[in-house]
């Protein structure tokens, strides 16, 4: 499992920091630091960032699955770690939450097969996939309601080693449980994500792609604290702020 | 104020901006060229002066500090003179390519990908399995300085220059996808080129398209529904722009199918001629 703190990039389970990030450099540069003591940024720095739209059936709420898989883009910019804010823009009025599994690309990955996409993925890790619902409805592209700053939190940590198909998901809001589900339902798994867009888009290392999210969603409001948990990764938590 | 106020307050602020004839004092710095370059195998920005390219220690947008290494333009292959972290671009933005669609509101925003950006002469390919890939001639916003809620008025001070694009877009996709991800995001659908030029007055380009040698689309930027600077403000007021971000800023007229072999050449006025050929993925 690895972290990236103000210090650097951390292995946890040695708590020694390394000089780059984990999908990079693995080597541990000696220096460690208490993993209590350090401040959690989001765990790595995507050049960018995917997400793949209504990938669980309790999702569908009535429209048809995608096909192909509804791949839409995020940007770097709206990546934020553990801990900080979720800003909500001026002019929204319909911000949800969306609690996903996200995958981290370990190696360049360009026209992979699905058999072999599991060599190209680092780890994974919990994010949010925050929307704006009035614009996701109204706007040309969901550019906005998707992409915005603070709009992508992610972390605790990237965990290497699970069996991403196998991990209970969960969502509270302020403690109370929003949604919850086993990646096992997931309609297009990890490995066919990424084969899929590796098909038309290069991936590189650090790369983040939102596999989804189940369930229904609901407006965030100021204040709100939202956490979404997934099972042998922990908790990523965030706060809802209006300016 | 609520969210329907703040859309009826900018739409008017896009109103009035649309409505006037004249925009301010341009073009007050000189007009310099920056490419990158690669060279005897090593890559590097410079500037252009005349037939040498001085080079720079970094890119233009973020150090200007000549290293004293003189190449000759002759002798370097050209690259994508920017390194985005984000490649935005705007759709249905002259009258002209609306057909019977309505103008919006507001900007109609999507996100391209750092991976789709080529330079001049690299080829477009078309994957296997697309059948219907048009080309897109656009002026490309380059941003100078980090910009997060800048009014239009102060956009201009975040732009650092332009150059020309192709916005390369697979039309079936685009009509049938949830979202237009590899319609416009595949590897290679974003040539741009073949130089990033200061000191224009972007408000009023000429951008033409020819596909071998043939012209395809001809229009001035005077004719953006949304101008450069409205562009920036509004989209600094969701997503903060980094130095070397692109904003492409959408395509006039009408469009047609590329076939391999094709050449696409987009030019626009004081840029240059991006040029690049078509050929099918894999092959």
């Amino acid at each position: 499992m690895t972290m990236r703190s103000r210090t650097g990039f951390c292995a946890v389970m040695s708590s020694r920091s390394s000089p780059g990030p984990p999908y990079d450099s693995p080597e541990p540069t000696g220096r460690t630091v208490a993993a209590r003591e350090a401040h959690l940024l989001a765990p790595c720095e995507p050049s960018k960032v995917l997400a793949v739209g209504l990938n669980y059936r309790s999702h569908l709420d009535g429209r048809p699955l995608p096909d192909p898989p509804g791949i839409f883009i995020k940007l770097p910019t709206s990546i934020v770690g553990p801990g900080d804010p979720i800003v909500l823009p001026a002019d929204a009025g319909n911000v949800h939450y969306e609690g996903e599994l996200v995958i981290v690309i370990g190696r360049r990955a360009h026209e992979v097969s699905a058999a072999a996409a599991g060599e190209y993925v680092f780890g994974v890790t919990a994010g949010n996939d925050v929307s704006e619902r009035d614009w996701q409805r109204d706007d040309l592209q969901w550019f906005r309601a998707k992409g915005c700053d603070t709009f992508g939190p992610i972390g605790p940590l990237i965990a290497t080693d699970l069996d991403y198909g196998n991990l209970h998901l969960q969502t509270r809001v302020n403690g109370e449980v929003r949604q919850e589900q086993n990646t096992n339902d997931l309609v297009c798994g990890v490995d066919d994500i990424v084969s899929y867009i590796s098909s038309y888009a290069t991936l590189l290392p650090g790369d983040v792609i939102f596999t989804g999210t189940p369930g229904s969603t609901q407006a965030l409001q100021n204040g709100d604290v939202v956490e979404v948990e997934i099972e042998g990764i922990g908790v990523l938590r965030n706060t809802v702020l209006r300016p | 104020m609520n969210g329907r106020k703040l859309m009826v307050a900018m739409t008017a602020v896009v109103t009035v901006l649309m409505g006037s004839v004249t925009y301010g004092a341009v073009a007050q710095e000189a007009v310099q060229r920056y490419v990158r370059y690669s060279y005897q195998g090593s890559t590097a920005y410079g500037v252009v002066r005349g037939e040498v390219i001085q080079q720079l220690d970094g890119p233009p947008y973020e150090s200007r500090t000549a290293t004293g290494v003189e190449v000759a333009l002759a002798d370097v292959a050209l690259l994508a003179p920017a390194e985005p972290s984000k490649v935005i671009a705007v759709g249905l933005n002259y009258l002209s390519h609306l057909g019977s669609r309505p103008p919006s509101e507001y900007p109609g925003l999507f996100a391209k990908l750092p991976t789709s950006i080529i330079g001049p002469d690299a080829a477009i390919e078309i994957p296997p399995d697309a059948h219907n890939v048009h080309y897109e001639g656009e002026l490309v916003v380059v941003i100078g300085k980090k910009a997060r809620n800048v009014s239009p008025e102060e956009a201009r001070d975040f732009v650092f220059g332009v150059t020309a694009g192709n916005d390369i877009s697979e039309r079936d996709w685009q009509g049938d996808d949830l979202q237009w991800f590899r319609a416009k995001a595949s590897d290679t659908f974003g040539p741009i080129g073949p130089a990033i030029v200061t000191g224009l007055d972007y408000n009023d380009l000429h951008v033409q398209t020819r596909v071998n040698g043939e012209l395809r689309q001809s229009e001035s930027s005077s004719d953006l529904l949304f101008g450069v600077d409205e562009i920036v403000s509004y989209v600094s007021h969701y997503v903060t722009l980094l130095p070397g971000d692109l904003i492409f800023t959408g395509t006039p007229g009408s469009t047609q199918a590329m076939q391999p072999g094709d050449v696409v050449e987009i030019e626009v006025a004081g840029v240059g001629v991006l040029r690049n050929p078509v050929v099918r993925k894999g092959s």
